[in-house]
């Protein structure tokens, strides 16, 4: 949109120089007079957001002459996405810390049956910790270059923090890699059971049954409108992720400007933010807020009671499956355990 | 204390390029980086006009502001340097420089950027003056030897200054008022929050 | 390494309290000023302070510790403006360069190829060894070897084809000496064929200025321009091609709010700090000057005394203005008329005013007409002779005023004595040889005499059929030594003679596109390459546009193999077994002859030209105080002890010997001054007297000499002839002469001692007593609007060979073919057949080449410079917006040019611009290496590639020759481009 709004703005001032010089043509009759038309800064500035010319040099971004935005994007980068990333993620964690109190760990109303229902398989769980183990580690290395400075330089020492904040760059560029590979595949893996059906529409009128009492979550199938939520918002986040930090990754290619790059960073690093608070309810979710949860992508299978509880009516799918004799979705606790 | 700043004074310059390659000689600057560069805009056209841009030195510098390792400093002289020991390659003090002046050597795979160079105004950096360590990271510190940077000096029309703020200002106001022209002091405004009133 | 904060933060304490010591402290306002490289007005007073509080330099790589820094000076081997370079060498090596702040020429500047100078002698992509073509294979060879075998095939050649078919082809970029040496080597050789650059850029200003008032030179300096009141540049873009002159021009213009009126095809980067702007059509050079003189002389506005006094021919120039009313030029030349009056006007009221020119008025068929039309609007305007006046004619290469001067040319022996007899004659006493045995070098005494083949024409000379070329044989050996081939026209023609020579010898510091483009035309052998250093491995002099003699010290001995152009002179002369002859007053150490030798030499014989008050001591002491001269009128304080009222660098003319301590001449033909102080007359060189037809058929006599007008101080109060002893003795003069004197004119011609002039009296005496009396040794004449004996005595305009307008060619047609400078010149016939085939119709479009900041002539060398290279990548055409919008052309994008000969082609980019109007396209000349959209790169020997190769824009260009000096025509020819 600033882009846009910059586009008119450009062609505007380009109208009005043309129509000042079509009008001061006749004045001038066959007089060129190069010194005194010379173009004056303070008038390009008030016009433009960049003053654009011409050099010899193959870097075309040398072109740019002067960039004053860069003032605009300054500001954000060292005010607004300190707020913006700092009220996201301790606002998460408030938020979270509050539910937690209020609600404590979501316990598995019929108790452990003992009998467990095969929940993920190891591909599944593979693609999931690749993308989850990637995210952890781009978003700390991310979250790095936006805060610390602030956090972790003074008591690091500039040598030792440049030293990791180094490290953790060429962390961050590289596994953006794996990362991609990661969202490709669940995307791929999982969109079939991430449409929206009409247990979803009862699911979110329930409120995931959540913030009510016990025996309160209303069915689902394998994903709940919550988790295709969630889904849907890393498939996006992530691609988005993935676009903007390519950007980033390739500077100035294909005849990026300053200003693009400016743009790609702000929107890597305010989706960036809004994805880490995601994936830290996420990961409440997954382990400390419900008893049961974790052990779908430690292990693979959950116990037979949570699925029924949670997602009953992929429970009653695999518990017809498994009637017609399709399959081995019942498992007996390993030995070890 | 003097505060050092860059005037590029448009009404003399020709696009001849001798600061560049003045500082290309001066701190044997390798192909591909341009410390130092000439932007000519309405090129062609009657009221063509062409500056040699590089670092302005700004106050309250952008670069440093946004700097996730905080590797930039300002000198008691007004002129902000940075460590290349501390520089990461970042690219973030390119997108905040409102005058493209920061330069990456290409190492490595995809567009990874190595350490940022930029104009150091011929004061080196952080090593000790005028010793090797330094030469070879920032090039030359002229300053150090009581010179001001190389490109300005060597300038053909004596376009562009630098040094002295108020000195540079004294004597672009006395051009200006002697020829009675002058498109302004470019990226003044942007650097210093400032302007030559003339 | 770990650090904790608060170290650091020391650190930086440290470095803020140094920069308190040395920046602010150590850099005191007034040396600060000086350092800004401010001058101007109220500040103008600093301009001379020594800085005091300034350590030594050390800058560059840091020298090893405890080695020393020594300063040594010279002057950037680019451009004529002379910029003095600063280097600083320690253990050899040439560290850094400091801005040279004491040079009152370039005050420490410098353009993009000064301050890139010390890459040269790093020399990454120089020749390092001397090579040979063998079997079509480059192979190192010793220098015994090459000067061997080069002397034996050369010697064979003179054996079968005579000593006019070995072709000499020198360089501007060489010293004074070596250049001076290099056409003294032509004579002893035997030959007239010695030329060099000025052949390609000036030889039409030097013919038409000299064949106006004398000599063939920039009248004033770059620093009296400053005087000016009116600057207009015509044919010229000196922010480019001359950078620091614009120093000089700008400042000038700002301080005395000058007119600055810009002519020329482009909108160039010199007219974007015009006040004036006029756009005209490429090759209308004269009709634009005539309109302006038109309107001149319809309004009175003519300087009617000085016309009086001092110019002939007036009434005939009238005659031809007459043909030009504003309509007329506006049809020719695309300028309307308000703004030419508005200009000529300025012009002629707003005075003083200067004209300057470069190739775009030179460079062309009527390239000599031209030149002669600019002097002709100075003189009817009066502006010549005076402070802020004059035809500031900015030369090319660093020493091409030098080269000229020397002599280093077809027409002429040194110092513009011409080659008759007497010339010959004045030499070899100059020399101490025999005059007979000059004369048996030669294949007859015709040919001595006789003009030789300009260098633009070597090729024709060599693949012509041999009666066509007026010497006993074609051009069967060209020994190229420092000058480009890309920069001379017609590409495709040169390969067939490059296939075709029995020799080609280069040396050069780098192979140069002689050796691309001959393996490009199937030579396998018979080619060397000599490296030769540049000027800063050297020591001599070199000549500035403005006249001034500097001289320069080895910066650094000659990198890897590589020997400077006087010791390979000196070699050859060796082989060709006459070093005893031609060196015989020079010393030579190590093969390599003293500089400081050659110059006592060339002053001993250079009295026309005034060469001969420059001894080597002056000069030095000159480069030691260059602090000392004013940045206006270039002279030292008069109470100075060793450079007392001279002027910077001795600007020739310096009469009389040494110890007249003539000051030189800032300012040509400036009567306001007295002789002793630089003053002057023009020059009565083509007689005392003329006879003029009365309409009624008979004649009468019309004096040459001038009326009433003299230089300050001169006893004869009007014009006088130039002086012998004969004029001495009428004046009651010659008692003046010493003895000594008495007896070197004696000696000089014992039969005729009358005869002797101040041209030829070894002496100085006839120098010396003229002087003494006020008055200037070669005499008080006119200047001549009509120039009689040129092709056309009024400069008449005449169409390009190839023209767009061919409505125009039937009333302004090229000159008729002619045999001129032993070739033939079938100029009209070319235009003839292109107007009749249509060709203006198939190539649309006007093709003109200029230059480019970055890279010089032909390019190689600067091509060469990691840092110049960088910053000009690719060849590229300059395309309207509109041509390239009807041909659908981007800018950035590649195209096809094709030529109007040949069928040639060349692939470059498009830069869309407005620069150039529509139907103009322009190039720049300096690329080389690829030909016809093919790479030629693997034809230069390996590592020796420039950096940055292209297409030459003269693949493109076409036929078409000055009728006078031989000038090439590059700024006019015709193209088409499409996207390619």
């Amino acid at each position: 949109m600033a882009k846009l709004a910059v586009q008119i703005r450009f062609i505007a001032v380009a109208l009005a120089l043309a129509l000042m010089l079509a009008l001061a043509a006749p004045a001038s009759a066959q007089r060129v007079d190069p010194n005194a038309s010379a173009v004056q800064e303070q008038q390009l500035l008030k016009g433009l957001s960049t003053i654009q010319g011409r050099g010899s040099i193959p870097d075309v971004k040398s072109y740019t002459l002067e960039h004053p935005a860069g003032r605009d994007w300054r500001q954000f980068h060292t005010v607004w996405l300190k707020w913006i990333g700092g009220l996201a993620i301790i606002g998460m964690l408030a938020m979270l810390t509050i539910f937690y109190m209020w609600r404590g760990r979501m316990r598995i109303e019929g108790g452990r049956s003992g009998r467990k229902l095969v929940r993920f398989t190891g591909v599944e769980r593979f693609v999931h910790w690749l993308t989850a183990s990637t995210f952890v580690i781009l978003g700390i290395t991310g979250l790095n270059i936006t805060f610390g400075r602030a956090l972790i330089l003074p008591w690091m020492g500039p040598e030792a923090f440049s030293a990791w904040s180094e490290y953790a760059k060429y962390v961050h560029n590289y596994l953006s890699f794996a990362f991609t590979i990661g969202v490709v595949l669940m995307f791929l893996m999982w969109i079939g059971q991430n449409f929206p059906t009409a247990a979803d529409i009862q699911w979110l009128k329930a409120g995931g049954g959540m913030l009510k009492g016990h025996h309160a979550a209303p069915p689902a199938y394998k994903f709940n409108a919550g988790q295709k939520i969630l889904y849907w918002l890393i498939i996006v986040g992530g691609v988005a992720m993935i676009i903007s930090g390519f950007m980033l990754l390739f500077p100035f290619y294909y005849g990026l400007n300053v200003g693009d790059m400016e743009l790609a960073e702000i929107f890597h690093g305010v989706v960036g933010v809004m994805f880490v608070a995601l994936i830290i309810a996420h990961i409440y979710l997954g382990t400390l807020g419900m008893e049961g949860a974790f052990e779908a992508m430690s292990e693979g299978t959950v116990d037979l009671n949570w699925a029924k509880e949670h997602h009953s009516l992929w429970y009653q799918q695999e518990m017809q499956r498994e009637a017609r004799g399709k399959g081995e979705p019942m498992v007996t606790p390993t030995p070890a355990e | 204390m003097a505060r050092m700043k860059v005037l590029c004074d448009a009404d003399r310059c020709i696009e001849c390029n001798a600061c560049v390659t003045a500082c290309k000689n001066e701190h044997e600057i390798p192909w591909g980086i341009n410390r130092r560069r000439v932007v000519t805009i309405n090129d062609g056209k009657p009221g063509e006009r062409s500056i040699s841009m590089a670092c302005m030195h700004c106050t309250d510098a952008p670069c440093a502001a946004v700097c996730p390792v905080n590797c930039f400093y300002t000198t008691a002289d007004a002129v902000v340097l940075h460590s290349k020991d501390l520089c990461i390659g970042c690219g973030y003090c390119f997108y905040a420089c409102p005058f493209g002046a920061p330069q990456y050597p290409k190492v490595g795979n995809f567009g990874s950027r190595g350490k940022m160079d930029k104009c150091t105004f011929c004061a080196g950096g952080p090593e000790a003056d005028n010793t090797k360590a330094e030469y070879e990271k920032y090039g030359a510190n002229r300053l150090a030897e009581g010179k001001l940077p190389l490109c300005a000096e060597m300038c053909s029309t004596k376009s562009l200054l630098a040094g002295d703020s108020d000195v540079i200002a004294q004597i672009y106001k006395e051009r200006v008022s002697k020829r009675g022209y002058g498109s302004g002091a470019w990226g003044w405004q942007t650097a210093y929050r400032e302007n030559i009133a003339t | 390494m770990l650090i904790r904060k608060a170290e650091r933060q020391a650190r930086r304490g440290t470095l803020a309290a140094a920069f308190a010591d040395q920046s602010s402290g150590g850099l005191d306002r007034r040396s600060f000023l000086r350092r800004s490289g401010l001058a101007a007005g109220a500040l103008a007073a600093v301009g001379s302070l020594q800085l005091t509080s300034v350590r030594k330099a050390e800058a560059g790589p840091p020298p090893a510790p405890g080695a020393q820094v020594t300063i040594r000076k010279s002057m950037c081997t680019h451009c004529s403006v002379g910029c003095t370079v600063t280097a600083e060498v320690s253990n050899g090596v040439w560290i850094g360069q400091e801005p040279s702040w004491d040079s009152p020429i370039n005050r420490g500047s410098h353009c993009a190829k000064g301050a890139a100078v010390r890459e040269l002698v790093s020399g990454e992509r120089r020749l390092k060894y001397p090579m040979k073509l063998v079997d079509g294979q480059w192979t190192r060879v010793t220098w015994e070897q090459a000067i061997n075998e080069i002397g034996d095939k050369i010697l064979d050649i003179r054996q079968k084809s005579g000593p006019d078919s070995v072709y000499w082809l020198g360089s501007a970029k060489m010293t004074n000496e070596a250049s001076y040496m290099f056409r003294k080597l032509g004579a002893f050789w035997g030959t007239n064929n010695t030329d060099h650059q000025a052949r390609i850029c000036h030889s039409t200003t030097v013919t038409g200025v000299a064949n106006t008032w004398g000599y063939g030179a920039m009248t004033n300096s770059f620093n009296d321009i400053r005087n000016a009141k009116t600057q207009m540049i015509m044919g010229g873009n000196p922010a480019e091609a001359h950078p620091v002159s614009l120093q000089h021009l700008l400042e000038g213009a700002e301080l005395k709010k000058a007119n600055f009126i810009v002519i020329d095809p482009r909108m160039t980067r010199t007219a974007a700090h015009a006040t004036e702007y006029v756009r005209l059509r490429p090759g209308t050079d004269i009709p634009v000057l005539y309109g302006m003189m038109w309107h001149i002389l319809k309004n009175g506005w003519e300087d009617k005394e000085f016309i009086r006094q001092r110019v002939y021919g007036f009434e005939d120039l009238k005659k031809e203005v007459e043909k030009w009313p504003p309509d007329e030029v506006e049809r020719v030349s695309g300028v309307p008329g308000e703004q030419l009056k508005r200009v000529a006007q300025i012009f002629a009221t707003e005075k003083p005013s200067t004209l300057i020119w470069c190739m775009g008025q030179t460079q062309h068929t009527v390239g000599t007409a031209n030149v002669r039309a600019s002097c002709i609007l100075l003189l009817l305007t009066g502006n010549v002779g005076k402070p802020g006046t004059g035809a500031n004619i900015f030369r090319g290469h660093d020493n091409v005023q030098g080269a000229t001067d020397v002599g280093l040319d077809i027409v002429t022996l040194p110092f513009y004595y011409g080659l008759v007899e007497g010339a010959w004659r004045h030499w070899s006493r100059v020399w101490e040889v025999d005059y007979n045995y000059l004369q048996s070098r030669f294949e007859s005494k015709t040919i001595m005499e006789t003009p030789g083949i300009p260098l633009t024409r070597w090729f024709d000379a060599t693949i012509l059929p041999k009666d066509q070329v007026a010497q006993k044989d074609t051009v069967k050996c060209m020994f190229v030594q420092g000058h480009a081939s890309n920069s001379i026209t017609r590409i495709p023609e040169s390969l067939k003679g490059l296939a075709a020579l029995d020799l080609l010898v280069v040396a050069d510091p780098h192979p140069t596109t002689w050796a691309s483009l001959a393996v490009n035309a199937g030579r396998k052998d018979n080619m060397y390459l000599l490296p030769i250093c540049t000027s800063f491995e050297g020591s001599g002099t070199r000549v500035a546009s403005n006249r001034s003699i500097q001289w320069g010290e080895q910066i650094v001995k000659p990198i890897f193999e590589s020997k400077n152009d006087s010791e390979l002179i000196y070699r050859m002369a060796v082989k060709f077994g006459f070093a005893d002859q031609m060196f015989k007053n020079i010393k030579v150490e190590n093969n390599v002859p003293v500089a400081e030798d050659v110059l006592r030499e060339m002053n001993r014989g250079s009295w026309s030209t005034g060469y001969c008050g420059q001894s080597p001591e002056r000069l030095k002491a000159h480069m030691r105080n260059q602090a000392k001269f004013d940045l206006i009128t270039m002279r030292a304080p008069k109470d100075d002890p060793e450079v007392g009222g001279d002027y910077y660098g001795l600007p020739w003319p310096c009469w009389g010997s040494p110890a007249v301590k003539h000051p030189g001449s800032p300012l040509l033909y400036n009567t306001s001054l007295n002789v002793m102080d630089g003053g002057g007359t023009f020059r009565p060189r083509f007689g005392i007297e003329r006879e003029e037809k009365n309409a009624d058929g008979t004649t009468r006599k019309v004096s040459l000499l001038a009326d009433g007008s003299f230089s300050l101080g001169s006893e004869i109060k009007d014009g006088y002839p130039e002086f012998t002893l004969a004029v001495l003795k009428k004046l009651g003069w010659d008692g003046d002469l010493t003895a000594e004197e008495m007896a070197v004119i004696n000696k000089v011609s014992p039969t005729a001692p009358d005869t002797v002039s101040w041209s030829t009296d070894l002496s100085g005496g006839i120098q010396r007593v003229a002087m003494k009396h006020g008055a200037l040794p070669y005499g008080n004449g006119r200047a001549r609007m009509n120039a009689f004996g040129l092709p056309d005595p009024i400069p008449v305009h005449r169409e390009p060979i190839y023209t767009p307008r061919v409505d125009l060619v039937a009333k302004y047609p090229t000159l008729p073919d002619a045999k001129q400078f032993r070739m033939p010149n079938i100029g009209f016939s070319v235009q003839k057949a292109a107007v009749d085939k249509g060709i203006a119709k198939d190539f649309p479009l006007i093709l003109s080449s200029g230059r480019l900041v970055e890279y010089e002539g032909g390019g190689e060398e600067t091509r060469s410079n990691r840092w110049l290279a960088e910053l000009q990548q690719d060849m590229f055409i300059e395309i309207s917006v509109a041509d390239a919008n009807e041909r659908g052309i981007k800018d950035g994008g590649w195209v096809w040019v094709t030529g109007a000969e040949n069928a040639s082609k060349a692939r470059m980019k498009a830069l869309v611009t407005e620069r150039v109007g529509k139907g103009v396209a322009w190039m720049p000349y300096h690329f080389g290496g690829w030909l016809g959209g093919q790479d030629l790169r693997g034809n230069y020997p390996k590592g020796t590639d420039p950096i940055v190769l292209g297409e030459s824009a003269n693949t493109i260009t076409t036929y078409g020759y000055d009728p006078a000096t031989g000038m090439q025509e590059p700024k006019v020819t015709l193209c088409q481009i499409k996207a390619a």
